[in-house]
């Protein structure tokens, strides 16, 4: 079994020319980007919602996030780097939502603005974990009123853009903020009905920290923040006994999460003669369907309100 | 320029992967690359309880530590504990990566700790994550770490070629002419390890992982030569690694996952020849003894 060596050089002499033609392919991408709107990129779907809701028809707005993916997990596509590449603006959530990519979008900042939008908030709005005070919980969007402060700070930011518009930036975020208070005011009075004792939400993730605080629930994940750190065995067998004795008649399922740990919760209740719901889906890290009611930031809220308070009364 | 870089950086794991993979294979080890892309987890853990932050620097020192501890505890454990090697290989990761999930959950469980968005890196960014030298821009850091780690590997084999090459192939002779085949072991593991963990840190698991098996099993079918065979590995790995670039261009996708599945391809492309030439010789071969016999 011998390959001719003339057969390793042919090889290697294809490779070397698809390797130079690659160097030529640069397109001139740059100069048809000078023409159209300005480009603004955000990492998930929230900001990119926000982003869109504030500078309106002025600018470009995408995504790279799409429905249903879980930051943690978000795999950069080639069309990525483009985006990210041609934006004029890129906006993302910050305090280690995005991972390791964070480390590229510093580098960026060098080049071009580069918005932390969670990072803009003082830290003693945020919540730190409970042993590092310097990690702090991303998830900001689930606090109404938090998120609200949030997109006041990306409008004083974006306002200081000469090819933005800043009169309409700020028209179209008084109308936006204006929104915002209205739903957070909904919220509180949809979820009013839910007694105080029954204020339990437990979900796979623990991305509700900030709803919590903001709107009075003890919030109890079955695992830790991360999507994929396991949930431990004495977790389970204390979440089963507070769910037994509050008599908590539902838990969550988040459209980005495995049913597999609410699964084995459930299943643990019912052993002990409490049954256990499945309150329905709430959406954590991702939105919906765009298109969809809850393809919006106001929808996504709005559906998760929804199925918390129909699960729990 | 993006496509140049990203298609360098896929070479430069291609050829520092597979040249090392080259002799895992023929070592009966090549699952070690992805048993240390799930040891490692303890490793930076412990960095991060230490350095209270999930920077890549005290990352890349804790992964590098336990990446030598695991292909240590891996040799250790197959050549003093008479453990086949690949109990050896599953029996190390399997607990040191239980082990980082337990220190994970009891110290810092809601610290968002995964090694996916910790350590790994993702080749599609690579280009726009440059190194920038007292304000003059050097490339892409990527380029530099792989790079690094591919000259690290080319001069230890061109330095240990004839050590390394007798102690794979025969362990027994090696020993009976005073070469130390525990030493070259260690030295060999030593290098997958410190490889293995920076290109995790520059281009992510998959196309590490990848490259250390598929280019290398490819080549080994293709020729009897070991130089041959560490050149051929090279340039097959070349090829998915540019095939895998316009494949995830053209669908959008993945680059690394397009590039880990064109290797798949070139590997299979490799057995249909492997088997054309096995049927050929083996005709050729019954002709010649009909023709003895008629």
């Amino acid at each position: 079994m011998h390959i001719k060596p003339h057969s390793i050089t042919a090889l290697a002499a294809v490779i070397f020319t698809l390797l130079l033609a690659s160097c030529g392919s640069e397109n001139d991408r740059s100069a048809a980007q000078a023409d159209g709107p300005p480009r603004i990129v955000a990492t998930t779907g929230m900001l990119g919602d926000a982003v869109a809701n504030l500078v309106g028809s002025q600018a470009q707005v995408e995504t790279l996030m799409g429905p249903g993916v879980d930051p943690h997990l978000y795999k950069a596509t080639h069309g990525d780097l483009e985006r990210l590449e041609s934006a004029d603006i890129i906006v993302y959530n910050g305090l280690h939502l995005e991972g390791k990519m964070v480390e590229v979008l510093e580098r960026l900042a060098k080049e071009k603005p580069v918005i932390a939008m969670a990072e803009m908030l003082r830290t003693r709005t945020l919540i730190s974990a409970d042993n590092f005070e310097s990690a702090y919980d991303p998830h900001i969007w689930f606090d109404v009123s938090l998120w609200t402060r949030a997109i006041k700070h990306l409008r004083d930011t974006l306002s200081g853009f000469d090819f933005l518009d800043s009169d309409s930036l700020m028209n179209n975020t008084r109308t936006y903020v204006g929104k915002l208070e209205a739903l957070d005011k909904e919220v509180k009075e949809t979820l009013a009905p839910i007694p105080l004792e029954s204020r339990v939400l437990i979900t796979a993730h623990d991305a509700f920290g900030y709803f919590g605080q903001a709107y009075d629930f003890e919030v109890r994940g079955l695992q830790g923040l991360s999507t994929l750190s396991e949930f431990g065995l004495r977790d389970r067998v204390d979440l089963v006994d507070m769910i037994v004795r509050r008599n908590i008649k539902a838990i969550f399922v988040e459209t980005s999460v495995s049913r597999q740990a609410i699964d084995a919760v459930i299943e643990s209740s019912r052993e002990r003669g409490h049954e256990l719901m499945v309150g329905g889906r709430l959406f954590s890290d991702a939105m919906g369907e765009p298109g969809t009611e809850e393809g919006t930031y106001i929808g996504m809220i709005r559906a998760n309100v929804r199925t918390i308070a129909a699960g729990l009364q | 320029m993006n496509d140049f870089w990203i298609i360098l950086i896929g070479v430069l794991v291609a050829a520092t992967c597979g040249l090392l993979g080259s002799y895992l294979i023929l070592r009966r080890m090549a699952m070690v690359g992805d048993a240390i892309a799930h040891a490692v987890l303890p490793g930076i853990v412990i960095a991060f309880m230490i350095s209270e932050s999930r920077d890549s620097i005290p990352m890349l020192l804790g992964a590098a530590a336990v990446g030598l501890l695991t292909t240590f505890l891996i040799e250790t454990l197959h050549r003093r504990g008479m453990l086949q090697i690949d109990a050896s290989i599953g029996l190390t990761y399997t607990s040191l990566f239980a082990l980082g999930v337990i220190l994970a959950s009891a110290f810092a469980g809601d610290v968002d700790l995964d090694l996916d968005c910790i350590l790994y890196g993702e080749i599609a960014l690579a280009p726009l994550y440059t190194l920038d030298i007292g304000g003059v821009d050097m490339g892409p850091r990527a380029v530099w770490i792989v790079g690094g780690a591919l000259i690290l590997v080319l001069s230890f084999i061109f330095l240990g070629y004839k050590e390394l090459y007798i102690t794979t192939f025969d362990p027994a002779y090696a020993a009976i002419i005073g070469v130390s085949v525990s030493l070259w072991h260690y030295l060999l593991m030593g290098a997958v390890s410190l490889t293995t963990v920076a290109a995790f840190e520059s281009v992510g698991a998959i196309l590490v992982v990848a490259f250390l098996i598929a280019p290398p099993a490819a080549a080994y079918l293709l020729t009897d030569n070991f130089k041959h065979m560490l050149l051929l590995t090279v340039l097959l790995g070349s090829l998915a690694v540019v095939g895998g670039y316009y494949l995830a261009a053209w669908l959008d996708a993945s680059i690394a996952g397009a590039m880990a599945l064109c290797m798949g391809l070139v590997f299979c492309a490799a057995f249909g020849l492997y088997r054309r030439r096995l049927h050929i010789a083996s005709k050729s071969l019954t002709d010649q003894q009909l023709a003895a016999r008629g």
